[in-house]
């Protein structure tokens, strides 16, 4: 199997999990398949191509720019990158859905700040954030 | 507001490990042992699928896999047989230590060997550098403070049996515990020091893993030292089965059927080993 095939692999089944997400029922059921199954999936491929390729890169490491450039210049250690945004951004997507369905916050509303996670992750958090404490400072004046 | 706490329906935590009832804060650190173990053999058998890196011959996930598979039997081993233990032994202090000290250090050993299977290196008998070195010497102390936490468990069993235990797991156990500690020391003593044969676990033959004994990568043209090694542990899961399997077929020959399997437990041991020494291969 190429890297190309698990690029493309991984982004569709991620993809699949998203479009679940913004579109279906809150099912339980379909909560637990996108976090066990989906993010479990997309999990095992990213330990298994850091246990195989991240210590055959000479001088990559975490302590500087430069040590991370040299770490992504491996298409595996790339391809696992890839696959950490994928996996974290839909589980705090699966996350946010459920804190906003907690709160009555409409599905319709509910769409553009999952698809905002979706495409840029701690953007579409950061909406999250401000639109609760928006809506939190709102109510308690109401109240 | 966390996730964790809160609404989560959380189908993968709390009771599905616990097959049995018992929810002791013993039985849960063999549990969570277990599962470090697991998630790591995910990505290792994945890993040896992907990976082309070799050591000895075969691949570098080839001794991660079976320390993984091993480690699992083992801690599951216990987790099985504490419930034969009488409850106020089983919460107290012995147990729980000898549990802890269990999972430790089976969980410090399974990070360090895949840890270097993933770096392509050698996690046993390697000095080649000074952290290496120590490495594998805080392993060797690691595994004895392994075996010796399963002799411990096995004296309880024998000397503080449940009142309502089944008397093949509870004596099949504590034997299989104790005989089994005893002799894995011993053979692992033999198999670390490097006295026979010289460093590493073969005696004469080819010293390499390829064209091994399938799945096991025991080798076919010398002595291996990892044949007494390995029926020496696994005496701790042959006896209770066999403890089980009397006392469901023939109660009666319970205590002379067990008697006769340590006595064929050790002669495999002794055969095996002098095989070993002889620098015979085992098949």
């Amino acid at each position: 199997m190429s890297f190309d095939m698990v690029f493309s692999a991984a982004s569709t089944l991620a993809m699949c999990g998203w479009l679940a997400l913004v579109l279906l029922p809150r099912w339980p059921a379909l909560i637990a398949f996108l976090r066990y199954a989906v993010i479990g999936i997309l999990a095992l491929a990213y330990a298994t191509l850091i246990l195989v390729y991240f210590f055959r890169i000479q001088g990559g490491g975490f302590g500087s720019i430069a040590e991370v450039r040299t770490l992504f210049s491996s298409d595996a250690i790339l391809l696992a990158g890839w696959i950490h945004y994928l996996a974290f951004d839909l589980f705090i997507g699966t996350w946010i859905a459920l804190e906003a369905d907690k709160h009555g916050t409409n599905r319709i509303l509910q769409a553009p700040i999952l698809i905002a996670t979706f495409l840029f992750g701690p953007l579409g958090l950061l909406i999250f954030y401000v639109t609760r404490a928006a809506d939190m400072a709102l109510s308690k004046r109401k109240a | 507001m966390s996730l964790l706490s809160g609404q989560s329906p959380a189908p993968l935590s709390g009771q599905v490990w616990a097959f049995r009832s018992d929810t002791s804060s013993a039985h849960n650190l063999l549990m969570i042992a277990i599962g470090i173990q697991l998630a790591l053999m995910l990505p290792s058998l994945a890993a040896l699928v992907l990976d082309d890196r070799l050591l000895n011959g075969v691949s570098v996930w080839s001794k991660p896999l079976k320390f993984q598979a091993s480690l699992i039997m083992m801690l599951g081993t216990l987790a099985v047989l504490l419930p034969q233990i009488e409850t106020t032994s089983r919460n107290g202090w012995g147990v729980w230590i000898a549990c802890l000290v269990a999972a430790m250090t089976a969980t410090g050993e399974i990070l360090y060997i895949t840890l270097q299977a993933a770096r392509g290196r050698a996690s046993h008998f390697n000095s080649e550098t000074q952290i290496e070195g120590l490495a594998y010497s805080l392993m060797g102390i690691g595994a004895a403070l392994l075996v010796l936490s399963s002799l411990v468990l096995g004296l309880y069993l024998l000397t503080r049996p449940a009142a309502d235990a089944s008397r093949g797991l509870q004596l099949g156990g504590g034997w299989g515990l104790v005989l089994g500690s005893i002799l894995t020391l011993i053979t692992a003593f033999a198999l670390g020091s490097g006295q026979i044969g010289g460093p590493g676990h073969w005696v004469g033959g080819v010293r390499s893993d390829a064209g091994g004994l399938m799945l096991f990568g025991w080798s076919r043209s010398g002595g291996d030292l990892r044949v007494p090694h390995f029926f020496a542990t696994h005496i701790m899961q042959a006896l209770p089965i066999l403890g089980v399997l009397l006392e469901a077929i023939a109660p009666r020959l319970l205590i002379p059927g067990l008697f006769a399997g340590s006595l064929f437990s050790i002669a495999v041991v002794a055969g095996t080993f002098i095989q070993a020494v002889m620098g015979r291969p085992f098949l």
